[in-house]
């Protein structure tokens, strides 16, 4: 009786569901070409950037991004919050490094040899390719969001393998770089204002021969926030805050 | 044309069934993950009807795909990490304090516990 109950609710479901998405998949209208023609004509004259999804989200809705970075913000730290007091309450600012030491490696299942020296060796070539994504957003496929993951990453190869003590493991100094950048990313939003371009329009676009600069900034400042704070919260699902 | 938006359906539903359908809490996470992808890939392949190359301006470069569902896309994404993210923690402390992913399990023990 409850089974027959719950494949009726589950075609009902199915049904509503159908209803809801077939006008997509039935549908042959042709997908609009004006903002793509606008884009092709008026996005590197507009805003510097050859990349033209870098000059959607830095140039023209570069308010989105602010809102984006508000909704990480927020994010962090409600999971901070609730994963805080998981952990034994030490405040003391030391790096956190997740390996074994190589006597207990023989006898663990999950952490061998081949974790610790290839996430070591690893850490640092990913944050040089992190960086590399995040200034060459503006002429090549990347951007500030997409550095900023592989920057995240890279921190947790580090915390994973090394076991010298790295600054960058440190939740505390993440957490400081992260606020940081999100200060100076609403610094550079509201200078445009007093330089007579509006609300993230470039300050800089007469001081400087690079045209992308403004963007470039700007990836920049959103990759170290998204690196930092993603990197904060694996750090904690980890068990960092607690040490060991 | 249709095969592909039937296949981005069926991913839709996968991830649909495993939220409504399954009993633990991780899988529900990955449904709402898979869910988020299969949107994801509808924007793309809908914005890419109508080009060829990738939206970067440079030599040769003529029938661009739309770039603006990529755009909205990548809001999409970060929001979904963010969404993953919290639901996780949220994970991590029903397990802390009922010692279960089940959510049957962790309602019982809840109940029990008044």
């Amino acid at each position: 009786m409850k089974r027959t109950l719950f494949i009726i609710k589950l075609i009902f479901i199915l049904l509503i569901l159908a209803l809801a998405i077939f006008p997509v998949i039935l549908s042959s209208h042709s997908w609009p070409v004006v903002s793509r023609d606008y884009l092709y004509e008026n996005a590197l004259s507009d805003t510097g950037a050859v990349n033209t999804v870098s000059s959607i989200y830095l140039g023209y809705r570069a308010m989105d991004t602010l809102g984006e970075t508000l909704v990480l913000l927020v994010s962090i730290t409600g999971t901070m919050g609730i994963l805080i007091n998981l952990g034994r309450e030490n405040e003391e600012e030391e790096a956190v490094s997740f390996s074994l030491a190589p006597e207990k490696r023989a006898t663990n299942a999950q952490r061998t040899h081949l974790l610790e020296v290839v996430a070591s060796k690893l850490g640092p070539v990913v944050l040089l390719f992190g960086f590399y994504v995040m200034l060459y957003g503006h002429i090549s496929p990347g951007g500030g969001f997409q550095g900023g993951v592989i920057v995240a990453s890279a921190i947790v190869f580090l915390a994973l393998g090394t076991e010298t003590q790295t600054k960058l493991t440190n939740t505390n100094v993440l957490g400081r770089i992260e606020s940081l950048s999100f200060l100076v990313l609403i610094i550079a939003a509201t200078s445009g204002v007093f330089f007579e371009s509006g609300f993230f329009g470039n300050p800089i676009k007469s001081g400087s021969s690079l045209s992308a600069n403004f963007i470039i900034l700007l990836n920049i400042i959103i990759g170290l926030k998204v690196g930092t704070s993603i990197a904060v919260m694996c750090i904690a699902m980890m068990g960092g805050r607690r040490g060991h | 044309m249709v095969i592909e938006r039937i296949l981005i359906f069926l991913l839709a539903l996968v991830g649909f069934s495993a939220i409504v359908g399954a009993k633990n809490i991780i899988k529900k996470v990955f449904g709402l993950n898979i869910l988020n992808a299969a949107v994801v890939l509808l924007y793309i392949l809908e914005g890419s009807r109508i080009g060829e190359q990738a939206p970067i301006l440079g030599e040769g470069v003529t029938t661009i795909v739309d770039p603006v569902p990529q755009a909205l896309m990548l809001t999409a994404i970060v929001i979904g990490v963010c969404v993953t993210a919290l639901a996780l923690a949220l994970a991590v402390r029903l397990y802390k304090a009922t010692g279960s992913l089940e959510i049957d399990t962790i309602s019982e023990r809840l109940r029990s516990e008044h």
